[in-house]
């Protein structure tokens, strides 16, 4: 595993970088791997990408909290700069690359680190950043004229936001080269988005676009007409589903049980995460004294913001068209809540209320019946004995 | 040049039909013509009216004649000077662009006459005419078929002139093709001079954007710093938010940072003209007198016109035990926020009246010291007073913020201000908002000193929106 010289104890030693937030440890171990003969590019994938999605899972698990996990990520972003201009650039040829990330998304890292390994492969690239809005991506295509325009998305639910920026691209005629987990596996959701192109990571996306030069537009979208109908209805009732759920599951669902309407007394929370993690080095209890009177009303809204994601992946779900969106939050929910103590049949209760009150959508009713499959199998897989 | 009148299949109908499936045959060929062509030209219109970009839209048109029209195609675009710009496409995949003296096309009447929109028929040039065009044409095809050559424009504007070409193998120009010839040329006429319009109008805002967007901040010893700009017109990026960080010669940074009244490009001018007297007060004063910079300010809005502007303005210079020492002046501009070490956030009063809204205004100063890893963070009341949550009509609201703020702790400066932009955006899920500008300064953590207390408050660890791997 050092064909490379990216050994296990320079990863280990980077990981430690980044979970004590150390920024002049990371880059200067990152750029002596280059300095020493590395490539940048297998620094950038072969370093930094996987040390990115340990983070994810730390935070995931309950290890980290979120202050950590970003504090991590901008050693690793500050990491990506620095082993990007420590390598030279690829011969500069006249290939316009314009790389954002899709509406909503705020995982920039894969982006960043795309652009980067573009860039050392001798493409010129424009880079928008986070949650690009359809508006200013439409804007920059016409100022900027990019051959194709490279989309991230990195959560599923962000799926028919970013199916609004691949038909902006197409519309004006660029085509669009599609790349992230949010994507699906082999990048099935990109193609039913209509596509051009799909990438699993940066070394296969500057590949593909050598490979054929310059990327043509053949894609084509999938999205049906019913399933967009069923989609506006989940859509437009989204205020109003989510007022109904966080009152029903008030008593099962982790934050609800505290309305913001009732002075805050008991100090019981039973927010995710916030009765301690596995692996937490101690919660100090509460993060001060300025937001005590407004801490219950602030864990209604964050439990309300998880089943808001729920409620946005099983509109995404019908939206593409394939089930596998809403379970697959499903189980991330699942796990997550595991990690931090909480049973999570909450999830089954959920599914059942959803689909009580959306028996006129066919579609959004079998993908229901799909979550619930999917959990109980889930359910009696951790129950069977050890 | 049609001068037979014979529509479609030219010499076809001239022969006597023998028998009537063969009549319906020519029928049916002529139909399937006509569709061809209808569809091409509605692809035509398709593809091209889609692009503003003017560089894509020269060589989608290029692209779009070959084969259907020509075998290799050349564009040579409006002159402005003493040569002019040509690309070219085919045959084949051959993709090519230059420059040629425009005394070179004047030897060809007929090309000269298109570019200047004097050439409202297409024109046929035959191969011994094409010496001058030497460097622009495919080599392979110099001496070849004969050239159609048709003139670009919208209206009165001329936009280009295109030059098609066939090689030997192929038929020469026959009148259908030069009628449809003719259409396409209409619709990538029109294309072409509002691509290059548009292209104009978007190099001078891309100009003046770039003008009057913040400045990278600059890198300074013994202090960290963050900011994220999101301003209300996405499309434009542009402001009546303003920041400004620069080193001090001694160490530190001065900074400044304020909200126009409004928003849009009016907003944006007069940002701009405070952060010009703001640097300009900078460079003729020989020490920091933010009180007298803010009463200097005020004249200079209230003379500018009806806008006001809120201001904060100050500097932060790193001490030798490795806090911060900063200090501020205000006008009018929301309290800042100081995050401490142990997760309580202070707001930081320094009271003082907007600028430029009366001319004689009291403004107020303060100082106060940030400890190694503490923070604080200047914001404009576009992210207090983002509209959104589960209803769509609630504010964020400074208890949020504070309480966001609050789960910063252990976070460099720079990824609070974009932790504090993400919770933001997403509150807002895609509604219209006013310009949100976020600055925050830190002074650096104690190497070697834990980074991270497990802060499990509210806003700490239950944000969904970072689920899954990065």
């Amino acid at each position: 595993m050092n064909a490379t010289g990216i050994t296990d104890a320079v990863r280990a030693d980077f990981d430690a970088c980044l979970a004590g937030a150390d920024e002049g440890g990371a880059l200067e171990l990152a750029v002596g791997l280059v300095t020493g003969g590395v490539s940048a590019e297998d620094v950038l994938l072969g370093l930094v990408a996987p040390a990115q999605v340990r983070v994810g899972e730390r935070w995931e698990s309950g290890e980290w909290t979120v202050a950590q996990e970003h504090a991590a990520t901008h050693v690793s972003r500050l990491t990506v700069d620095a082993v990007a201009s420590a390598a030279p650039v690829g011969g500069g040829s006249p290939r316009h690359v314009l790389v954002a990330c899709s509406d909503g998304e705020w995982h920039v890292l894969p982006s960043h680190i795309l652009a980067e390994v573009l860039r050392l492969r001798g493409f010129q690239v424009r880079s928008l950043g986070g949650s690009v809005s359809p508006h200013e991506l439409l804007s920059d295509v016409h100022q900027s004229g990019p051959d194709v325009v490279a989309l991230s998305c990195t959560l599923t639910f962000n799926l028919p936001l970013a199916h609004r920026q691949i038909e902006t691209c197409r519309c004006a005629g660029v085509p669009v080269m599609a790349g992230g987990p949010g994507f699906g596996p082999e990048g099935t959701w990109a193609y039913a988005l209509g596509a051009d192109l799909y990438a699993a990571d940066a070394r296969d996306a500057a590949e593909a676009l050598l490979h054929r030069w310059p990327p043509v537009l053949c894609g084509e979208s999938s999205v049906r007409a019913g399933a967009v109908e069923e989609y506006a209805v989940l859509v437009r009732r989204r205020p109003e589903l989510l007022a109904d759920l966080a009152y029903v599951l008030r008593d099962v669902f982790p934050g609800l049980r505290e309305r913001s309407d009732i002075p805050d007394g008991s100090g019981g929370s039973d927010i995710p995460g916030g009765s301690g993690g596995s692996g937490g080095s101690g919660g100090s209890g509460g993060s001060g004294g300025s937001n005590s009177s407004s801490s219950s009303s602030r864990e209604h809204e964050e439990g309300t913001d998880f089943l808001g994601r729920l409620l946005d992946s099983l509109a995404a779900a019908v939206f593409v068209d394939d089930a596998r969106v809403f379970t697959g939050q499903l189980a991330f929910a699942a796990a997550y809540f595991s990690a931090r103590s909480v049973e999570p049949r909450c999830l089954l209760a959920m599914t059942d209320a959803l689909a009580d009150r959306l028996r006129g959508s066919p579609r959004t009713l079998d993908t229901l019946s799909a979550g619930r499959r999917c959990l109980t199998a889930q359910e009696a897989d951790s129950r069977r004995p050890e | 040049m049609t001068d037979d009148g014979g529509g479609g299949g030219g010499g076809a109908w001239g022969r006597a039909p023998a028998r009537l499936s063969e009549l319906l045959g020519l029928v049916e060929a002529a139909l399937v013509d006509e569709r061809d062509r209808s569809a091409f030209l509605e692809e035509t219109t398709r593809r091209l009216g889609a692009s503003l970009h003017h560089g894509r839209t020269v060589r989608a048109l290029l692209e779009m004649v070959i084969p259907k029209l020509a075998d290799a195609s050349v564009v040579v675009l409006p002159v402005s000077g003493r040569r002019t710009q040509w690309h070219r496409a085919g045959p084949g995949d051959a993709r090519s662009a230059g420059e040629v003296a425009v005394e070179a096309l004047e030897r060809i009447p007929k090309v000269a006459d298109a570019l200047y929109g004097l050439q409202p028929r297409l024109a046929v040039i035959r191969p011994q005419e094409m010496a001058a065009l030497d460097d622009v044409l495919p080599d392979e095809l110099v001496h070849g078929e004969e050239a159609l050559v048709v003139q670009l424009a919208a209206g009165g504007v001329p936009a280009g002139v295109l030059i098609m070409l066939r090689g030997p193998d192929r038929a020469s120009f026959e009148d259908a093709d030069i009628e449809l010839a003719h259409q396409f040329a209409v619709r990538a006429g029109l294309a072409l001079a509002t691509a290059a319009l548009y292209s104009q109008q978007a190099h001078t805002i891309a100009v003046l954007q770039a003008s009057m967007a913040p400045e990278p901040l600059p890198v300074a010893d013994g202090l960290r710093l963050g900011a994220a700009y999101r301003p209300a017109a996405e499309a434009l990026r542009i402001s009546g938010d303003f920041y400004h960080v620069a080193p001090c010669p001694a160490g530190g940074v001065r900074f400044f940072f304020g909200d126009v009244s409004g928003k849009g490009a009016e907003a944006a001018v007069l940002a701009g003209h405070v952060r010009q007297s703001m640097r300009t007060l900078a460079m003729v004063k020989r020490g920091p007198d933010p009180l007298g910079d803010l009463q200097l300010l005020n004249d200079l809005v209230i003379s500018a016109g009806h806008r006001f502007t809120t201001l904060v303005t100050g500097s932060a210079r790193p001490c030798d035990d490795g806090s911060v020492k900063v200090e501020i002046a205000s006008g009018g501009h929301l309290p800042p926020l100081a995050l401490r070490g142990d997760g309580r956030v202070e707001e930081i009063v320094c009271e003082g009246m907007l600028v430029g809204a009366v001319p004689d205004p009291s403004f107020g100063c303060t100082e106060f010291r940030l400890e190694p890893g503490e923070l604080m963070l200047l914001y404009s009341d576009g992210l207090t007073e983002a509209h959104g949550g589960m209803s769509g009509r609630e504010i964020y609201g400074d208890e949020r913020l504070v309480d966001s703020l609050a789960g910063c702790v252990g976070m460099q400066a720079a990824s609070v201000a974009e932790r504090l932009e993400l919770l933001t955006t997403e509150w807002l899920a895609g509604r219209p908002h006013d310009d949100i500008s976020i600055l925050t300064l830190q002074a650096p953590p104690r190497r070697g000193s834990a980074p991270h207390r497990q802060s499990e408050g509210p806003g700490g660890s239950a944000r969904t929106g970072e689920a899954g791997s990065p």
